[in-house]
């Protein structure tokens, strides 16, 4: 970290003399440390799955959830700083709801990424405020189709088939480019998502998790939802068999 | 000879639907409404405008309890005045999967409502606790909503008919909330002209009825009040839907009509129009 | 033609105070010009185990003035860990109805039950809040038939006592005649006037002095839904010497 002491670093209204703004680079360090989120598009619906790092063995399970819904067609997840992900989500709430009330219409997921890319970049424009300390992966299914969106701390957001963010990012984009999505049912999305992310914790180095699993599509009546609890189980214990036993051959 | 245009008040002394047990006037005495006067008035005042009558508007709404659940008719009537304006509305109105409103009154207002709802509900959707609101819930904030508006006399100008059965418990609701804030819950309601036509209808075939009322015979029922209906309101349609709701969930019908018979119109004399 | 936000829903309400009781009354039928709307819709409220409430005109204002009552109780009970005593609700209700003299809540209210000396007490409003206590008072639709039987009943207005030397006491009757009193009034504005009918609701606030046997007695001779102990779970809570609150339901005609 060549910037620490240089003083650029500082505030986000400053450049430094190459060009970068370090404050939005820091933002992106705490989305790198947080529990991995995907998000896979198929021909029928997204799928979101979020690996929620439990700090305290303490925690109710199923509590807490990291996948948050904005609207009953818009289904978002966000890797980093928690609380900055439930002021987003209340953001998104608002954006949908003044959506609602101007056209009589859910609204499009490209223009709620639109409006929260926006907002998110308003957040590196200015010395007395930090960029939000989150990337977020939003899901929607309506008439415009299944589509998958994921915005950066710097309100960059870009459209997807498939994408991952957080600590096993790497990982698991590389498993999601395995995929062949021309096929791909949500049934089986939901499989191959609860397996990346167990594939993409150590037992051995990480903390405990929990999986969390919700849809949106021809499944789950064009409603986000969490998976129901059947299906949440199986593809859980099969994921974490699959992941073990690809352990073991390396 | 005081001929009030108030039915309420024929047959009694003249003052007497007005008055308290000391012969006074309750609504001078204690100037009930005398905000109206104390309203501070600005440059704008003038152009600033309250509801004051329905515009565009639906007839009666009618409902009633059976075994299951609770079932609602409304027509697909949206009067102008007298002009038969809009012919395929819809005044029955799914709230969540658990409840349904019929509306009666000034249209654009219950598109307010129903605005109104929807948010409720998303919101509601989006707090994701396993809560979900039932037809009880969404009366009271009928009723909170429909009071508060009357209490700023901007009324929103409906009669409202909620219906519903709670998931859980099984527990049906039917009950009313209108413009005033005012609310009732019974075995039967109607709205409007269906007070007066179709609930002496209602309370005889279900209030009175021994053996349990089933979904088949409550269906011939709501016919039979939107029969008559048709045949006695002026601003009513014979086209209506049926809405509904048990314990398993709720459905709004496709539009349907009953069998009139007119025949008998033919030999009517003597109520004005006829010069013979 | 402007706005009116005001309605007359009919009904009738009634308490009468005794030495160790109240009881509150009041019919279930809710109306609107001609039209019954529905046969059973409560005007009476229990408040806490000393107090209960009756409310009667525009039955919208009556339903909201008693919710933001109820409300104002939960918050001191969890300010004054205890229960407002009854003459403070009586205090505070004139408060609230004052506050709204330039757009009032057209609500008759009545208060009744147990005082600070376990004595029965009633509380009578008009609709800007001015208040006195009495030891009966009825209010509503038939007001005008119901208040004069009370006069001769319960403050024996226009009697010769028996004994002259001792008459007798307005507050004193015993519970069974007090509910016998209640029910005739009620029936007989049932059959007088159009908006009073279909059912009496009775509240009975006890002190724990309370000779309950005119309630057994009813128990025992009514079916079960007819008699209804309102605060059981709370009787149980405060031990059997506390003051607990019984509902008794009655038919009145419906046409």
């Amino acid at each position: 970290m060549s910037s620490i002491g240089t003083g650029y670093d500082l505030s986000a209204s400053t450049y430094s003399p190459d060009g970068r703004i370090f404050q939005i680079e820091y933002a992106n360090k705490a989305v790198e440390n947080a529990g991995t989120v995907i998000g896979i598009r198929t021909k029928d619906g997204v799928i979101l799955a979020a690996q929620k790092l439990l700090d305290s063995k303490l925690l109710v399970s199923g509590t807490a959830k990291r996948i948050l819904t904005a609207d009953m067609h818009i289904g978002m997840a966000s890797a980093g700083l928690r609380a900055d992900g439930k002021h987003l989500q209340t953001r998104a709430r608002e954006e949908c709801k003044n959506y609602r009330d101007n056209y009589m219409s859910p609204i499009p997921l490209k223009h709620l990424s639109d409006r929260l890319g926006s907002y998110l970049n308003a957040y590196t424009l200015y010395s007395s405020v930090r960029p939000f300390g989150i990337s977020t992966v939003i899901s929607s299914c309506d008439k415009n189709g299944p589509q998958l969106y994921a915005i950066e701390p710097s309100g960059l957001y870009w459209g997807y088939q498939a994408t991952a963010i957080g600590k096993g990012k790497q990982l698991a984009q590389t498993e999601l480019e395995k995929l062949n999505f021309d096929e791909l049912s949500m049934r089986q999305a939901v499989f191959e998502a609860a397996r990346i992310i167990h594939l993409v914790h150590d037992p051995t180095k990480d903390k405990g998790f929990e999986l969390e699993i919700s849809w949106i599509g021809k499944d789950s009546q064009y409603k986000h939802v969490h998976v129901p609890a059947q299906l949440y189980d199986e593809a859980n214990e099969l994921g974490k068999t699959q992941a073990e036993s690809g352990r073991m051959q390396e | 000879m005081n001929m009030s245009n108030n039915f309420t008040s024929w047959g009694r002394p003249f003052t007497d639907a007005k008055m308290d047990m000391y012969g006074g006037d309750v609504t001078q005495r204690y100037q009930l409404g005398a905000q109206q006067m104390t309203v501070p008035d600005d440059k704008f005042s003038e152009g600033v405008q309250k509801t004051q009558q329905p515009i565009v508007t639906g007839t009666s709404v009618i409902g009633l309890k059976f075994k299951d659940g609770i079932m609602l008719a409304a027509d697909n009537l949206a009067s102008y005045g007298s002009l038969a304006r809009f012919k395929d509305i819809q005044r029955l109105y799914g709230v969540g999967s658990n409840t349904i409103i019929g509306a009666a009154g000034d249209m654009s207002d219950f598109q307010h409502v129903q605005h109104q709802l929807d948010t409720l509900i998303t919101d509601e959707y989006c707090h994701d606790d396993g809560h979900s609101l039932g037809p009880a819930q969404i009366y009271e904030y009928m009723s909170t909503l429909m009071y508060h508006r009357r209490s700023q006399l901007n009324p929103l100008w409906n009669a409202f008919v909620v219906g519903g059965v709670d998931p859980k418990s099984g527990e049906s609701t039917l009950a009313y909330v209108d413009l005033l804030g005012t609310t009732y819950s019974a075995p039967t309601i109607g709205t409007g002209y269906a007070s007066m036509i179709a609930i002496p209808l209602l309370r005889r075939l279900v209030e009175d009825r021994q053996e349990p009322l089933n979904k088949e015979d409550a269906l011939d029922i709501i016919k039979t009040c939107m029969k008559v209906l048709f045949y006695r309101d002026a601003r009513s349609l014979n086209k209506f839907q049926v809405a509904t709701i048990t314990k398993e969930g709720s459905e709004i019908s496709q539009s349907m009509s009953v069998d009139t018979e007119w025949g008998f119109a033919e030999g009517i004399r003597g109520y004005g129009g006829q010069t013979q | 033609m402007s706005f009116s936000p005001y309605t007359q829903n009919g009904g009738t309400i009634l308490a009468i105070a005794g030495k160790d009781f109240c009881v509150v009354a009041g019919d279930t039928r809710q109306s609107e010009g001609f039209s019954i709307q529905s046969r059973y819709e409560t005007k009476v409220w229990r408040l806490n185990e000393k107090a209960t409430i009756a409310a009667n005109g525009f039955a919208a204002d009556c339903k909201q003035l008693v919710k933001r009552v109820k409300w104002r109780l939960e918050t001191y009970k969890h300010a004054h860990n205890r229960e407002m005593p009854l003459k403070s609700i009586a205090r505070m209700v004139q408060t609230m109805l004052y506050g709204k003299r330039f757009f009032p809540f057209y609500s008759y209210v009545i208060i009744g039950g147990i005082d600070d000396d376990g004595t029965g007490a009633v509380y009578g409003f008009d609709p800007v809040g001015s208040y006195e206590r009495e030891t009966c008072r009825a209010a509503g639709a038939a007001q005008s038939l119901l208040q004069p039987f009370l006069d001769n009943q319960i403050y024996f207005r226009n009697q010769q006592p028996a004994d002259p030397t001792n008459p007798p006491i307005p507050g004193t009757l015993p519970l069974d005649n007090v509910l016998a009193i209640v029910t005739d009034s009620f029936t007989g504005a049932t059959e007088r006037h159009i908006e009073v009918g279909d059912a009496l609701e009775m509240y009975v606030v006890t002190n724990s002095n309370c000779d309950l046997g005119a309630l057994q007695q009813i128990t025992q001779s009514a079916t079960k839904t007819d008699l209804e102990q309102v605060a059981r779970e709370e009787a149980e809570f405060n031990g059997p010497k506390s003051c607990k609150t019984f509902k008794l339901l009655r038919q009145l005609k419906k046409d």
